[in-house]
């Protein structure tokens, strides 16, 4: 499966224009006709149903509402409008329509009524129900020759049923995330209520999770380590079998069981800390104050009622470390230079262009051409041509001095380079 | 309790934890069960550190709430107090330590609480008036609020490295046990006055004297002449650049 491209998929989304907005009562209503069709094993609502449904669930949530009639009719308008209840019938204005709810509303329902939490049991079980799952699937994947065989005996099973059983067992981690949640808040409100004769009730919920949390810990650890080796078997082989599809399928849900360990070691550690300092509290604050007056009374000496004062602690200065002082490196003296700074000028031999020029067309000359715009050539092919106007000047000159030369009274323009032209001579002798 | 590695004194200093602890206690840290090596340390070495200490006019304190820390008696060691913004930030930590809200985020509070714990006790003005102690003009409110603020973080800060709190990363405060030392004047059944006389009998706290203005906070006194006693700054109206940090009197 390739990799979702993370903005196209946004892009694709977002020009949808999606929203939702559901209030209480929607979600309620949605609850309601799950309810409703799961009780009766109905597949589809019609509108007088939806409506006695609405009804229901509007008196009990409401019971003061009226126009029930009305207010039904907006909600599931409001409720087709967000796709979470859709028209099954097809009949149109025929006769009056089937209506079911969307994939999104049961999804919705069932975040709200799924209440599954990770127990021990179902942790068991699920553990089990995946050691069986990924032993047939190790033995398909003994069997399977052809790429075909692999993917429905070996892909499939690992991308559908393993992947929603481990599905299933993070879920109810986000369960047990759920009910750790309501049950912090549960021991403040039970200390809120009755601060001293909250204790016992503290300390129960406290230990029931932390023991449950244990098992927990344990059973996905014993347990894990099973699963991993079935899988890394299965991967073994797809990697022998050159099968890419069931290798990454194997390493995918390697990746998710090795989450739902790391899930199992983070959540101990957390409630470990949590725990003590809950029972820190207990222990210092509650039962040393059983009346609560404390707060009342450090509310009032922060207030400022009372006299004031100030905690005295110790305060040494922190302890002098002197740096270590590397010795400071001897400095020359300053001195002047004995010898003279200023040298006499010598004469130094220079190479005088005009000589090289000179020597360069007399071997152009030496080489057999009879003609100026020969010779330019030859001469210049070496410069650049940013200098060939320059040199051709000097060129004609020392072709004058160096042979004697004749021309025509209408002298031909030649090219001797892609951006310069001479008037041409011809050259009659070379002058010894 | 003293355990068998360590017979005798030797043993704790020898310990690869002491220099550690002896800087933090002589510093003035709180030392409780979440510094776990020193606590263990402390705990397993009492008797010999107990001796110690009081070679330098030092009682080593344990608290029953878990906690130890060092106070000087004598002249040995340098004794310093608490600054009174400390003071007031120390206690609004302690009561929101008290809080059972507290326990449902596993003992964590944010600066915005103790901020709001201090408003809901002292007032607003009350409480620019206490972090502003030596501006007797009117001020710009925004201004004097933001010093408030600044001046809170700086408590934070110096509570921090006194072991009463932590503060994360993320700027959330974790509150610790040594936090109960400021309720100590009203934890026990005696009356409040009495239990304070008690405590300023054996060191504990010193006792305030009010400023001539009943409306101020004492500002922490420091010696003649220091920059902070004559800290031009301060009496500025207009000047909305964070101050001096409220250092705690040395005496």
């Amino acid at each position: 499966m390739s990799p979702r491209n993370l903005e196209q998929v946004v892009s694709a989304i977002a020009d949808r224009k999606p929203a939702l907005e559901l209030g209480p009562v929607d979600i309620c209503f949605l609850i309601a006709l799950h309810i409703r069709a799961e009780g009766a094993g109905l597949a589809a609502f019609t509108e007088q149903q939806l409506e006695d449904v609405f009804a229901q669930a509007s008196a009990a949530i409401q019971p003061e509402a009226e126009q029930i009639r009305r207010r039904a009719t907006h909600a599931i308008h409001r409720l087709r409008d967000q796709r979470l209840l859709a028209r099954v019938d097809g009949q149109g204005v025929v006769r009056t329509g089937e209506f079911a709810l969307s994939r999104l509303a049961t999804a919705i329902v069932e975040f709200y009524l799924d209440e599954d939490v990770l127990t021990r049991a179902s942790l068991g079980v699920l553990t089990a129900s995946l050691r069986t799952a990924l032993a047939d699937v190790l033995a398909s994947a003994s069997r399977a020759e052809t790429s075909e065989a692999w993917h429905e005996t070996v892909v499939g099973p690992l991308e559908v049923t393993i992947s929603e059983l481990i599905a299933g067992i993070e879920r109810r981690q986000r369960g047990l995330d759920r009910q750790q949640e309501d049950f912090q808040g549960e021991i403040r409100r039970l200390l809120e209520a009755d601060w001293f004769g909250a204790l016992d009730r503290c300390q129960g919920l406290l230990e029931s999770t932390s023991a449950t949390l244990h098992e927990l810990n344990v059973v996905l650890l014993r347990d894990s380590a099973v699963l991993l080796g079935l899988l890394h078997d299965i991967e073994e082989r797809a990697v022998a079998a050159g099968e890419v599809p069931a290798e990454a399928a194997a390493h995918r849900a390697m990746e998710q069981i090795d989450r739902s360990v790391a899930w199992g070691s983070a959540r101990q550690r957390a409630w470990s800390e949590y725990f003590q300092y809950v029972h820190r509290y207990l222990r210092d604050v509650v039962r040393l104050d059983p009346s609560r007056a404390l707060t009342q009374r450090l509310r009032d000496q922060l207030a400022g009622t009372g006299a004031r004062f100030a905690l005295a602690h110790a305060g040494a200065p922190p302890l002098r470390i002197l740096r270590t002082v590397a010795p400071p490196r001897d400095q020359p003296p300053v001195v002047r230079p004995r010898a003279p700074r200023e040298k006499e000028p010598t004469p130094e031999a220079g190479e005088d262009p005009q000589a090289v020029l000179d020597a360069r067309v007399q071997r152009a000359l030496d080489g057999g051409a009879r003609a100026l715009s020969a010779v330019t050539t030859v001469v210049t092919a070496a410069s650049p041509d940013s200098d060939h106007f320059v040199e051709a000047g000097r060129i004609a000159h020392a072709v004058a001095q160096l042979a004697r030369v004749s021309a025509a009274i209408e002298r031909p323009w030649v090219a001797v380079s892609a951006t310069l032209e001479v008037e041409d001579w011809r050259v009659n002798e070379v002058r010894r | 309790m003293t355990r068998a590695g360590f017979a005798e004194l030797q043993d704790v200093v020898l310990d690869a934890s002491f220099p550690e602890l002896d800087l933090a206690l002589r510093r003035g840290r709180h030392i409780d069960r979440d510094d776990l090596a020193l606590y263990a340390l402390l705990t397993d070495a009492q008797d010999h550190l107990e001796t110690l200490y009081r070679r330098f006019g030092c009682e080593l304190v344990y608290k029953a709430d878990g906690y130890y820390y060092l106070l000087p008696t004598g002249e040995k060691l340098s004794r310093r107090q608490l600054a009174p913004g400390d003071m007031l930030v120390g206690q609004a930590l302690a009561l929101l330590y008290l809080d059972p809200a507290t326990i449902e985020r596993g003992g964590r509070a944010s600066v915005d609480d103790v901020i709001g714990q201090l408003v809901v006790v002292l007032g607003n003005d009350a409480l620019i008036g206490a972090f502003n102690p030596k501006r007797r003009r009117r001020v710009d409110e925004r201004i004097a609020q933001k010093n408030v603020r600044t001046k809170i973080g700086e408590a934070l800060r110096h509570l921090e490295a006194l072991g009463f709190v932590d503060q994360g990363e993320d700027g959330a405060l974790r509150l610790r046990p040594a936090l109960l030392r400021f309720a100590e004047p009203v934890r026990g059944l005696s009356a409040p006055a009495e239990a304070l006389a008690k405590l300023v009998a054996e060191g504990e706290v010193l006792l305030v004297e009010p400023d001539a203005d009943a409306d101020e906070v004492e500002e922490p006194r420091f010696p003649p002449g220091t920059a902070s006693d004559t800290d031009p700054i301060a009496d500025d109206p207009l000047d909305d650049a964070p101050e001096d940090p409220a250092e705690d009197t040395d005496w």
